[in-house]
């Protein structure tokens, strides 16, 4: 085992364990909480669409596969997770994303008991075509709740516009026809390959003790022989679908996601290269910017506005989104206004006022132990370190966030609007 | 942890909880008045627009950049009804000064800024300024609209709506896009004064040490302001049970179905009946231990949510599921049916013992975040002995089975909502 202890100026520290079977192991000691909270997860998501393993024939499996086996996983044969954890009390829960799966408790006590649910339910696959066909119709209701969801449509129709061949694009459950084709050898394929240690990680943060709980990690994960996975070329053109798609919807005001797609030049972003663009999305629209007092003043946006960084393995996107009368307009404003900071850069007080916010809002995060660990979930799929974010909003410059602005091409940009119904 | 109650005088308290597990100081100023049909859509914009801008702080771009340079200093408001009142509540969390970086009293400022935009608003001649007021309007008018577009919210707001028709409760807690719109600069300034006049204040302050000054300045703001008729918040008057169920139906453009029902409850008289009836409400429909999720959910897979919460306040539990509309019938039956499993008590130890352990679990869990204490102690302000999550804890942990019965036969149907598919029958 290899053993780091990462130290901080804010009073934090964190230990980083990588076990001889590949697993990293992430703990942060919060001790005057009193609850802690635990994530296993694997770097597997609605993406990994196709792949190869250990060298062998390229595999496709059906979409929302990743999700489905997420939910096909607290059942084993004695009995589903939950009702284990209905017995220490812990509060539990999973969920899949683009590129990861987590399942993860909190509790205020019994954490090694709750620990030992979670590493053997995690590692005990178990699946037969009955249980199978009966998930098939538990996910297909949680399909239609989403089709019926204007704020998730919105998104995943610009995804659709802006990306040809990402599987991005493609909704994180899948659709019921994908799903109809899963079955458990499928399962079984996809649980091999993706969930072995040396694809997997462990964040702990709260009031734990990392000696204790890392020897029973250790004890608890068993060595499944380290995995080649090869995922497969996704080949993304650069260039979009289209720059604008609508659907109608039983809504009263239009809402939106207004996207910038990036050209990808490495697989994941760098920390600093984040960091500067959120940064940039701060001054372009945040709160203090002249543009957003402008599209608040004339009406444009109201509460609901937002912005992020939408990054993963693959892909990246500077996204907008809100609800408005006039989603084209405030697109068109945005484009003016990243034209604008260009040509001109932007004020040097409001950088340092959002530099100061931003590292605010990371000493705020270590005010809880789930934001913590899932903080940690994020430097285990990208490989940060946790206190680095901080170390390095004290020295970005004005220089290296302007020069962000090369992310955004308006060739590459999407409007998805989601339309009240007429009538 | 530890709390401590400050008398402010004037029909005002203060609330300190000494915790140091947080890297931020949180303070709420928190405005009880009876709910008040005609004046809730006014009372309720106020917390948004004193937060947005204020005498000192004229634009919100400005005041924005004030928070941005206070750290991400975080203003937060809302406006709730809790039981028969309405709660204002606008505070401010914010890094406390140790991590500043270039030596800052970022709290004494924060708790000034706070009360700066609370006791003095950009307002001239009795009037709000008619621009702001008309951003506030169409933010608000936009977020009634938006919780349409939103099924699984806007049936559950149905739901209290034909449940309380006749009582305050069944106001939409901002008002209707209509009382909205018919906000004036004048009524809206007329709002505020009545809030610092005739508002019960609870000031609640989170943080590891007490920001020097905080509760003397709120008495100081207090002082010139005639509040004889301020009164401590007292007991709602919960909902009476019917003898037969309203049904009310209704058809839009949707692809699930939403099924709601609502049942009146007898909700006691302390908080250790108040513990009893979580523990039935929780068993009944609350984690996936639950009789709710179990039967309707898992083994007839019927619903794909399907979940109880109670209002102790109030005395109802609703029931909220997502449902096929070919299922509805039989889901209704069934959550009907586990209803009566409780009342007869043929439930397992297994769903008891594991609603109290997770009820205890989440209970313990409380004073780790700045915003849950906060709450807690905000919706004690009805209490007449009010106790702390860890008390209440143990409250939870020596209810017995009986007593969840007991409760359980006071649970009776009131009224049933279904939002269904166009062209289901």
């Amino acid at each position: 085992m290899d053993k780091k202890v990462f130290e901080s100026d804010i009073g934090e520290s964190y230990i980083l364990a990588t076990l001889d079977n590949g697993l990293k192991v992430y703990i942060c000691e919060m001790p005057q909480f009193t609850s802690a909270y635990a994530v296993f997860g694997t770097k597997y998501g609605s993406i990994d669409t196709a792949f190869s393993l250990n060298g062998g024939q390229p595999v496709a499996v059906p979409e929302g596969i990743a999700h489905f086996l997420e939910h096909k996983l607290f059942e084993s044969e004695e009995g589903d997770a939950f009702s284990k954890y209905a017995e220490t009390g812990a509060m539990a829960n999973a969920f899949t994303s683009f590129d990861r799966t987590c399942y993860l408790f909190s509790c205020s006590d019994r954490f090694e008991e709750n620990l030992d649910i979670l590493l053997s339910f995690v590692q005990s696959p178990y699946f037969t075509e009955e249980t199978v066909k009966k998930e098939q119709g538990i996910i297909g209701q949680e399909i239609r709740m989403y089709d019926d969801s204007p704020s998730w449509r919105v998104l995943f129709n610009m995804l659709g516009a802006m990306y040809i061949n990402h599987p991005v694009k493609i909704d994180i459950a899948g659709t019921v026809d994908s799903i109809a084709k899963i079955n458990s050898d499928l399962l079984y394929e996809c649980y091999n390959t993706f969930y072995n240690p040396s694809n997997m990680f462990v964040c702990i943060a709260g009031n734990v003790d990392a000696r204790a709980v890392l020897k029973k990690i250790e004890a608890a994960v068993a060595d499944r022989g380290a995995n080649e996975i090869t995922r497969g070329g996704i080949g993304e053109p650069e260039s979009v679908v289209k720059n604008y798609v609508e659907q109608a919807f039983p809504v009263l005001t239009p809402i939106f996601c207004f996207g910038y797609k990036q050209k990808i030049g490495s697989p994941f972003r760098r920390l600093k290269s984040k960091i500067c663009v959120e940064l940039l999305l701060e001054i372009i629209c945040g709160e203090s910017s002249p543009l957003y007092k402008r599209l608040m003043d004339e009406g444009l946006i109201n509460d609901e506005f937002d912005f992020e960084y939408f990054t993963g393995r693959d892909y990246a996107a500077a996204i907008f989104s809100g609800e408005s009368e006039n989603p084209a307009r405030v697109a068109d404003e945005i484009k003016k206004e990243i034209a604008n900071i260009r040509e001109h850069g932007f004020d040097k007080k409001l950088f340092s006022a959002v530099k100061c916010a931003a590292y605010g809002d990371a000493l705020r995060r270590f005010n809880s132990v789930e934001m913590t660990a899932m903080q940690l979930t994020e430097c285990a799929v990208c490989d940060y370190d946790l206190f680095e974010q901080i170390k390095l909003l004290k020295t970005v410059s004005y220089d290296d966030v302007l020069k962000r602005t090369d992310i955004f091409d308006d060739d590459l940009s999407v409007l998805s609007v989601i339309k009240p119904q007429e009538g | 942890m530890l709390e401590n109650v400050i008398d402010i005088g004037n029909a005002a308290q203060g609330f300190f909880i000494k915790s140091d597990r947080f890297k931020t100081t949180h303070i709420s100023y928190n405005f009880y008045l009876p709910v008040d049909k005609e004046k809730v859509a006014s009372f309720a914009l106020l917390p948004f627009i004193l937060t947005t801008c204020g005498r000192e702080y004229p634009d919100f771009s400005k005041l924005n950049f004030k928070l941005n340079k206070l750290y991400s200093a975080n203003l937060f408001a809302s406006a709730e009804k809790v039981g028969d009142y309405q709660l204002l509540k606008m505070g401010i969390s914010v890094l406390d000064d140790k991590y500043a970086l270039d030596g800052e009293e970022l709290v004494t400022r924060a708790a000034e800024l706070l009360n700066s935009l609370i006791f003095d608003p950009l307002a001239e001649n009795g009037e709000f300024s008619k621009s702001d007021l008309e951003r506030e309007k169409r933010k608000a008018i936009e977020h009634i609209r938006s919780e349409l577009a939103e099924k699984r919210l806007y049936a559950r707001k149905r739901l209290i709506e034909e449940m309380f028709k006749g009582d305050a409760f069944g106001v939409p807690k901002c008002g209707t896009e209509e009382q909205v719109a018919a906000i004036t600069p004048a009524g809206l300034f007329g709002a505020w004064q009545e809030m610092l006049s005739r508002a019960y204040l609870r000031v609640n302050v989170i943080s590891a040490s007490l920001p020097a000054n905080v509760f003397e300045n709120v008495k100081e703001r207090l002082s010139g302001i005639e509040r004889s008729s301020a009164a401590a918040v007292t007991k709602s008057i919960p909902l009476k049970p019917i003898y037969a169920a309203k049904r009310v139906e209704e058809k839009m453009d949707v692809a699930q179905g939403k099924l709601v029902m609502g049942f009146s409850v007898l909700p006691g008289d302390d908080e250790r009946d108040s513990a009893k009836l979580a523990v039935m409400c929780d068993m009944f429909g609350g984690g996936p231990y639950s009789r709710l999720f179990t039967n309707v959910r898992e083994k007839m897979s019927l619903c794909y949510y399907c979940s109880s919460t109670v209002d102790k306040r109030k005395g109802f539990i609703m029931v909220d599921s997502g449902v096929e509309a070919e299922n509805a019938q039989k889901a209704e039956y069934e959550i009907l049916r586990q209803l009566d499993v409780m009342k007869n008590g043929q439930f397992g130890d297994f769903e008891f013992e594991a609603s109290k352990k997770s009820i205890i679990n989440a209970l313990k869990g409380y004073g780790d975040h700045q915003d849950t204490l906060d709450n807690w102690w905000t919706f004690k302000c009805d209490s007449d002995t009010p106790v702390s999550p860890e008390e209440y804890a143990e409250y939870v942990s020596a209810v017995q089975k009986d007593a969840v019965v007991q409760i359980a036969k006071t649970v009776k149907l009131n009224t049933v909502y279904a939002l269904m598919p166009k062209g289901a029958d």
